[in-house]
């Protein structure tokens, strides 16, 4: 073996130093794309760290909380009063309080998304154009109205006080369902959720599909990550942004390529373990009772906002 | 021995959150061979990826001929190139690392990034596949190799780069025997050549053919201690302790005993 080494790999480099200069490498969209895609994996850290947690709602089975889910967004969607919301809202806080989550991540990413899918879908809607009734605010004065087909825009033009109770109606409805949603996904591992959604008698092959389908996002999220610091093991300068599509291209091909001889592989892996036509998927333990009591607490909670 | 890489109480958290090396503080010479032990999960690759510069440690100081690498530092376009071509990186996971459409144009990548021209590059890829064996691979995809040929391929798209640091993670995992004694011949051939040889495992094995200069990490991810392999090999206590040997249990008819036991201990393989 000694003698077969290449003459250049005797070679030694130079110097040991190195000519400064050159400039700052400037992070590619690249870069910045494969760690958000890193926070992928991040984040299923985090979430599965909160729900495994000794607090309030983690300790609740998962298809109570499923339940829960569904029971309290329709609570949510039939209440038409700001008050009732802003009660139900309250209800939710303390929940997340008692189950010991992060406030600022969990409000953080509420509100955002609140912002984005309620008030701003929802804003021009308080406008007078849209919403008639009493101007708080007023915003704009035309010369005169302007009428087309069906359609009239008023002379003045500004804010209701019907048009902003619907925006903020809107908007907190949003806030409620996702701050239900939230703290169920936070509280409770996908794996008990996923069985969870089989007692609302959705297909056991939908259900594998779905686990197989998000176990193989963290998979293909690590691979990718992984592939990006081999390339980076070997770059020694900055690279264009025509040559990082390029190789993004061929990272594809290759995944795509990687992924069709991994699903041949699991499907064997799961026909030697004895997969048929059906899939079986296993019910989890039995509700205790604590279970049945706190769901008969949240039904009495419901019932409450129901009425009020 | 002139010093290559000094390691100063570097710390690495997984997730912000995870321990994964706490405090390890270490230095390595110029053409050493140089093994870092231990358990699964005790930190072994995450130190050698913090060693390439891929990631960086949350707490600690790591130098490289003197120089300090840092995320910042290696924003540098002069020291990121003094720092890529010096020190090479072999994956555990050979498929990650061939990212090219062919063998021979992922022999090519690393001198063609160095701006070596086109005529010496071919040079280097040619004798790298004659001195690796897979000459005959040169046309083929990555995806079409078998998990040994893969391993060369991989290498020699690092040698090509004529690096003076190989970092090898697990390399002998997951090859045949045959494949196995290829690469520590190799091993040997490079180490003669003057390389620094860093190299990740749990194959005591190995670390007793390359005779190297031994750091055994513990499983709570901190330095347990550094020393020759003869005397880390040795000392069975300490490799019990930190989960590289075990305690084997062996019936004899109706009476049982236990002994520490490791493959490479009592049948060498």
């Amino acid at each position: 073996m000694g003698n077969n080494v290449p003459a250049f790999l005797l070679e030694k480099p130079a110097s040991n130093d190195y000519r400064r200069g050159g400039g700052k490498l400037r992070s590619s969209f690249l870069e910045k794309g494969i760690h958000r895609l890193a926070d992928v994996v991040t984040t299923g850290y985090v979430q599965w760290e909160t729900a495994v947690q000794d607090s309030f709602f983690q300790k609740i089975d998962a298809r109570i909380k499923v339940f829960f889910l569904l029971f309290f967004i329709l609570i949510v969607s039939l209440k038409k009063d700001i008050f009732s919301e802003a009660l139900i809202g309250g209800f939710i806080f303390l929940l997340v309080v008692i189950s010991r989550l992060n406030l600022l991540i969990f409000y953080k990413r509420v509100l955002l998304l609140a912002f984005v899918f309620g008030f701003l879908i929802a804003l021009p809607a308080a406008f007078n154009f849209i919403t008639k009734g009493e101007i708080v605010l007023k915003v704009w004065q035309l010369p005169k109205a302007y009428s087309f087909w069906i359609y009239r825009l008023p002379a003045e033009i500004g804010l209701t006080r019907e048009g902003i109770d619907g925006v903020v109606m809107l908007t907190l409805r949003v806030a409620n369902s996702l701050a239900l949603s939230f703290l169920v996904l936070y509280t409770t591992p996908f794996s008990e959720i996923v069985k969870a959604l089989k007692t609302l008698r959705i297909a056991d092959g939908f259900l594998m599909i779905l686990t197989l389908t998000y176990k193989y996002i963290f998979i293909f999220a690590r691979t990718v990550e992984d592939m990006h610091l081999a390339k980076k093991s070997r770059l020694v300068r900055q690279v264009a942004n025509s040559e990082a599509r390029g190789w993004i291209a061929g990272r594809i091909a290759l995944i795509f390529r990687r992924t069709q001889l991994r699903c041949e592989e699991i499907f064997k892996a799961m026909l030697s373990r004895g997969f048929s036509e059906k899939i079986r998927m296993y019910e989890g333990r039995k509700l205790k009772t604590r279970d049945w009591a706190v769901s008969v607490a949240f039904l009495l909670i419901g019932a409450l906002f129901l009425w009020i | 021995m002139e010093e290559i890489i000094r390691l100063e109480g570097i710390c690495y958290n997984y997730y912000d959150q995870v321990p994964a090396v706490c405090d390890i503080s270490l230095t390595i010479g110029e053409g050493e061979r140089y093994a870092v032990i231990g358990a699964n999960g005790s930190g072994k690759s995450t130190l050698l990826q913090i060693m390439n510069g891929l990631i960086y440690q949350s707490k600690g100081k790591y130098f490289f001929r003197g120089h300090e690498v840092s995320e910042q530092s290696l924003k540098d376009k002069g020291f990121l190139r003094f720092f890529r071509e010096r020190v090479g990186y072999v994956f555990q996971d050979s498929d990650v690392q061939l990212f090219c459409p062919t063998v021979l144009d992922e022999l090519l990548y690393g001198p063609l990034q160095l701006e070596i021209q086109a005529a010496e590059a071919l040079d280097r890829a040619f004798e790298v596949m004659k001195m690796l064996n897979i000459e005959n691979l040169k046309d083929r995809p990555s995806y079409m190799l078998s998990g040994g040929e893969k391993k060369k391929v991989a290498l020699g798209s690092v040698l090509t780069m004529n690096p003076e640091v190989l970092l090898f993670d697990e390399p002998t995992n997951c090859l045949d025997p045959r494949t196995q004694c290829f690469l520590v011949e190799l091993m040997f051939a490079l180490s003669e050549a003057g390389k620094t040889l860093v190299i990740a495992t749990h194959d005591l094995a190995l670390v007793d053919d390359l005779h190297t200069q031994v750091a055994l990490l513990s499983e709570n991810h901190r330095m347990e201690k550094v020393g020759t392999s003869e005397d880390i090999l040795q000392d069975e206590e300490l490799l019990l302790s930190v989960n590289l040997v075990h305690e084997h249990m062996h019936y004899n008819g109706p009476s049982a005993h236990k002994h520490k036991h490791s493959h490479y201990f009592f049948h060498k393989h």
